[in-house]
């Protein structure tokens, strides 16, 4: 590729674009931002950040590197490519709250160097396992003391409202976000949180008085009061305050209830005895040491445990995905305290992130941002086949499509966890057999192996995609 | 402490209204205003404790360290 192609999710900022090229990533820094830039570059700040591990490293490249685009830059920075990069509507509970403590501990460290953040973007945050890390250079921008802090509408609307939708009311993000990108609204969240909970001074300040204020300032005859605040401005040390006391009430929120949904704890109470759950991670550890996957992806992750196996066995980045936010919070929680390369991900296989935002390609879906090389579905085909009626020849070739190489489980009808998926509805589901299954699969792949692993019949399939 | 917390909160919601809105109005103004009153009510607690640290000295009080914000501490 001689060309270099802006990323369609980077217009916003006109004082500099992402761009890819072949396999590279960069950034341009445009004239009109460039002293802001030097300035920032000279506090010393960004290399405090990118030795913490909060911020992307930057290398100032030759600008020749770009060849012509619509930017003329003073410089370019190249950036190492995040391995996919994710959206705050796919992530659990527990990495939204991280990447909001990371950006309100950025802010506060940036404060001592005299520097703010111009904006509160939760998608300038990514996920290097389960690591946030700071990815928009340009989003750091000269402080002056009585500055307001420009992005604290929008870190409530990305960052504290989806996180106090589940730590207050239960509600998960991931829907609610995705259908509405740039978060929820304060006055949204104000309409549905209960009076008794308005008794926070949290909750009463960023919530109900926001949310007040905004409606006040937008009657139809009412004289806005923002201009005047602005000049009175915000001193640094209520602002640190601020910021302060954010970060302690955040770091408390933790998901209201946490009540058992389906899978809670399926890895204690589900049907596989202890030899042929042994078995199965052996398999999946064969497997993975033989194939060596880059990037693996577990569907129907649960709590990573064979993202686990297949990290340790050879695969060097894994992405776990499922639709059980018990579950995720639980993988998550595993890859930060055991330093997994594992980022688990909202996905609801049904209904797959797609192109959204801006010309439907400012955010990407799931597919055109990144390829995996191995693919796992564990004790997962039945759910979408039997519960969300997926056609069972159609689901196969979709798996198959993900990954060049991968291990699917076929579990039969005879097993329990079928029956109780069959227990509450008519059995239209004639081809679903091992057979049929099996026929699908040699369709598209090669059947490298076809393994039993339990009595009540689950096997497991090991293949290669034809032509891959 | 509590109840003086709550007339407050009272105090400020009913002197908000409710009318028809423009949806499409700048939506940080809101973010704005609270930011101008949160600072000025910080503002307003240094300058107490300051006062106060004062005062105690004058009678002999040995001098506490800068005093902190801790104006969003109510709970």
């Amino acid at each position: 590729m001689n060309q270099a192609v802006l990323d369609p999710g980077s217009f916003r900022d006109p004082g500099g674009h992402v761009f890819h090229h072949g396999n590279r990533v960069y950034r341009t820094v445009n004239p009109a931002v460039a002293e802001d830039f030097d300035k920032v570059e000279a506090s010393g700040l960004i290399e405090e950040l990118v030795a913490r591990g909060w911020c992307l490293a930057a290398t100032k490249v030759d600008r020749d590197l770009l060849g012509s685009t619509s930017d003329q830059p003073t410089y370019l920075l190249e950036h190492p490519k995040i391995e996919l990069i994710s959206y705050p509507y796919e992530w659990p509970f527990r990495a939204l709250k991280a990447a909001a403590l990371l950006h309100l501990d950025i802010q506060l460290l940036a404060l001592q160097y005299d520097v703010a953040l111009s904006d509160a973007s939760a998608y300038n945050i990514q996920f290097q396992g389960a690591k946030p890390v700071f990815i928009d250079r340009l989003s750091f921008v000269p402080y002056r003391d009585g500055d307001i802090w420009a992005g604290h509408r929008q870190f409530c609307e990305q960052f504290l409202n989806p996180l106090l939708l589940r730590s207050v009311l239960g509600v998960p993000h991931n829907a609610w976000y995705r259908g509405a990108q740039e978060g929820i609204t304060t006055q949204d969240l104000n309409r549905m949180i209960p009076l008794r909970r308005k008794l926070s001074w949290q909750v009463f300040a960023h919530v109900l008085l926001q949310a007040k204020f905004q409606a006040s300032a937008q009657q139809a005859d009412s004289k806005s009061s923002a201009p005047e605040a602005r000049k009175v401005g915000l001193p640094r040390a209520s602002l640190t305050g601020m910021l302060t006391k954010l970060r302690q009430w955040i770091a408390k929120l933790e998901p209201r209830g946490a009540d058992k949904t389906v899978w809670a704890d399926y890895a204690t109470s589900h049907s596989y005895q202890t030899a042929e759950s042994e078995a199965k991670a052996r398999l999946i550890a064969d497997y993975a040491a033989d194939v060596k996957p880059h990037m693996i992806w577990d569907l129907g992750c649960n709590t990573g445990d064979y993202s686990k196996i297949a990290l340790e066995a050879g695969a060097e980045t894994a992405i776990g995905f499922d639709f059980d936010q018990d579950a995720l919070d639980g993988a998550f929680l595993r890859s930060e305290a055991e330093n997994l390369n594992l980022l688990p991900l909202f996905l609801d296989a049904a209904n797959p992130t797609s192109g959204q935002g801006w010309g439907a390609s400012e955010r990407m879906g799931l597919a055109e941002r990144a390829t995996a090389d191995g693919v796992l579905a564990l004790a997962f085909v039945h759910h979408l086949a039997i519960t969300r009626n997926i056609p069972l020849r159609s689901l196969v070739s979709w798996i198959v499509g993900l990954a060049p190489t991968g291990v699917i489980e076929f579990v039969p009808k005879q097993d329990a966890m079928v029956q109780k998926l069959l227990s509450l509805r008519k059995d239209i589901f004639t081809d679903y057999t091992e057979d049929a299954f099996a026929n699908y699969l040699s369709e598209v792949a090669d059947i490298v192996s076809a393994t039993q692993v339990t009595e009540s019949g689950r096997k497991l399939f090991r293949f290669a995609r034809t032509g891959s | 402490m509590a109840k003086s917390f709550l007339v407050t909160m009272v105090g400020i919601v009913l002197l908000m209204g409710t009318s028809p809105a423009y949806a499409y109005l700048d939506p940080g103004t809101g973010s704005i205003i609270l930011q101008a009153l949160l600072g000025g009510i910080a503002g307003a607690m240094i300058a107490a404790k300051l006062y106060w640290a004062k005062i105690k000295s004058f009678f002999g009080a040995k001098p506490e360290p800068t005093p902190s914000i801790d104006v969003e501490n109510e709970q």
